[in-house]
């Protein structure tokens, strides 16, 4: 006899639930990330990904279904073209105009705060972020760098008399076509977003994860000051450094919370880059990268949520850290690191998601798949807590389908509870 | 206080060592003799880099250092001081990709021992590595990339090379996030190194150094 849909909803989430919990579902959860990998099985292109949101509802509910993933994967990361393009945002370069149609996005990175800021930062995150930040990585909002002192709208009336002074301005004349074409380019996409959730929800299909969290670090490395840009700072700055991100850690932790809550998905990607081993030493983790991630990752948990840090590059030798977060709270989904390793030192305290390798998916032959995921399955899916994903930010970009279909194939052989 | 340079800079004592450098130059030193000490820094930054005493964070600061003692020292120097070198190292970031922080290490480790390196830069076209082996005729030819994009930037840039007549002129290297043997083998290249410290390794075997 079928299962109802909302049967088969009820049955995957608790088959996750149980693999966080450290408990043996009824079978291993498959539940992969994926960047534009839909968008090429479904025949379309990377640009239609960021700019034909019907092609992407379509990608999205084909891949899903087809392959039988246990969750959606998260859509939010097909970015709107049109709002960045809108906006003119500067950080980004896009499929189809700065790169070929068939490429993935990609950050600009770059010294968008310079290192004599941090006192304005420090000072008042809100006025520099909205006054400095935004001004340098977009066109449109170029206008911002005009707003009063956003500490002085605090003073009595000043939105009366200072907010139109500053819409009579050039600048925010100029941006207001684009600020519209952005809004209802948004309302479009976040209505092409809903619409996967709904009608695979429909099908007994929940959403892995719409809220997104960062390191502190890394929101200061990747967006504001640059990797060298940090990295110099924990020399020549690192006082201010770390109150950055100290500042940084509840205005992340709100937005994340606030998102989560809207959509009801509990689950919360928490991308993560310049802690990985290869980039810096184990002392400086534990000075710079670890105690604020830790503290974002316990906030998102104390709020009822289920972060789920995505540890890209290798994080061996740094196994024991990752001991100090909540038993059964939170999802470790492992990249390059020995995640067979990983299940002995950490599988006790969490779940681990990952790590089929992007060479086998992109270049190997559905037999490798399977033999890996089996291997997978039998070490770190011993006594549960396990939930198969790639590993580099889920299923690649140009995985084969068929290498794709090896991952289902596996889970759904060797992946049985027995009861 | 340590006196001496290359104590100095490898202890990333930056305002010290800049310092240093400056006030041996206005009593009048010979530059070249300073320029000495520095590379033996360099190299041994490179050393503790290998050792994993030393990462990210400590090569920018020393690069840092290095760029700022360089600053000083070019305008005494005269044109054509340049050392013998190991080899010559053509690297760059494949076209598609524009990451560069793994391209950068492998530039700073190869140059710290003793190579020539020729950075062409991010999301270089095939193109333009076909060019440049052409003009600079180098031993090695480096390529890295960081997404699974590179995949097929990478082998795409191999044929052009071997289109071109050049694959058996070169040496070809490969390295990244996401690379491994197994795509050593799908690119056609004749090595993947897993870090910068094996990019080095590979690069002095193959000159024979």
């Amino acid at each position: 006899m079928s299962k109802s849909p909302e049967e088969l909803y009820k049955e995957r989430e608790k088959r996750f639930n149980d693999a966080v919990e450290l408990k043996e579902p009824d079978r291993v959860p498959l539940a992969p990330l994926t960047g534009f990998f839909p968008m090429a099985y479904a025949g379309y292109s990377f640009r239609d990904g960021m700019y034909d949101y019907e092609k992407m509802v379509d990608a999205w509910e084909k891949a899903t279904v087809d392959f039988q993933w246990d969750m959606i994967p998260p859509s939010f990361v097909m970015f709107p073209g049109p709002v960045f393009e809108a906006l003119g945002v500067t950080q980004m370069k896009i499929p189809g105009r700065d790169l070929p149609a068939n490429r993935s996005y990609q950050f600009v990175e770059g010294e968008y705060m310079k290192a004599d800021e941090y006192d304005e930062l420090l000072t008042d995150p809100s006025d520099f972020i909205i006054r400095k930040f935004f001004p340098r990585i977009s066109k449109t909002l170029s206008f911002c760098a005009g707003l009063p002192p956003i500490r002085s709208l605090a003073s009595c009336y000043t939105l009366v008399m200072s907010g139109p002074m500053v819409a009579a301005t050039p600048d925010f004349l100029n941006a207001l076509e684009s600020l519209k074409t952005a809004g209802q380019e948004l309302m479009k996409w976040l209505a092409a977003q809903n619409r996967i959730t709904t009608e695979l929800g429909a099908q007994g299909f929940p959403l892995l994860c719409q809220a997104m969290a960062q390191a502190p670090f890394d929101w200061i490395s990747d967006f504001l000051r640059g990797m060298r840009g940090t990295m110099l700072d924990m020399y020549r700055h690192p006082e201010e450094l770390l109150k950055a991100m100290e500042l940084f850690t509840p205005i992340l932790v709100e937005g994340t919370t606030q998102l989560a809550r809207l959509t009801g998905i509990p689950r919360v990607f928490v991308p993560l880059h310049r802690g990985a081993a290869g980039f810096m030493s184990n002392e400086q983790f534990e000075e710079f990268y670890w105690p604020s991630l830790k503290e974002v990752l316990l906030q998102l948990v104390n709020a009822g949520l289920t972060p789920m840090p995505f540890f890209e590059g290798d994080y061996t030798p740094r196994l024991e850290y990752l001991r100090e977060l909540p038993k059964g709270k939170v999802v470790a989904h492992l990249d390059r690191t020995d995640i067979f390793k990983a299940k002995e030192v950490i599988g006790d305290v969490l779940c681990i998601k990952g790590n089929v390798p992007p060479w086998l998916l992109c270049t190997g032959t559905p037999q490798q798949v399977e033999e890996y995921c089996r291997k997978l399955i039998e070490v770190v899916g011993e006594g549960g807590g396990y939930i198969m994903d790639g590993a580099v930010a889920g299923i690649p970009d140009e995985a084969k389908p068929e290498n794709v279909k090896a991952m289902t194939e596996a889970v759904l052989k060797y992946g049985m509870y027995k009861r | 206080m340590s006196e001496n340079l290359v104590d100095l800079i490898v202890g990333l004592n930056e305002k010290e060592a800049v310092e240093l450098v400056r006030k041996r130059v206005e009593s009048g030193e010979d530059p070249l003799k300073i320029l000495d000490e520095v590379r033996t820094a360099m190299a041994q930054v490179g050393e503790k880099f290998e050792k994993k005493e030393f990462f990210l964070p400590d090569l920018i600061m020393s690069g840092e250092i290095l760029r700022q003692i360089t600053d000083i020292l070019a305008p005494k120097l005269k044109a054509g001081t340049e050392t013998k070198r190991l080899g010559r190292v053509v690297l760059g970031t494949v076209y598609g990709d524009i990451h560069d922080i793994g391209k950068d290490i492998v530039n700073f480790m190869l140059d710290a021992n003793g190579f020539e390196v020729i950075d062409l830069g991010v999301d270089v076209p095939k193109e333009k590595f076909v060019e440049t082996i052409k003009e600079a005729n180098p031993e090695i030819v480096a390529l890295s990339g960081f997404l699974t994009l590179a995949y097929d930037s990478m082998k795409d840039t191999v044929e052009e090379i071997k289109k071109a007549g050049l694959r058996d002129k070169v040496k070809i290297m490969i390295g990244g996030g996401q690379i491994d043997e197994t795509i050593r083998e799908y690119v056609g290249a004749d090595a993947y190194g897993k870090d910068a410290v094996e990019a080095v390794s590979i690069a002095k075997k193959w000159v024979g150094a």
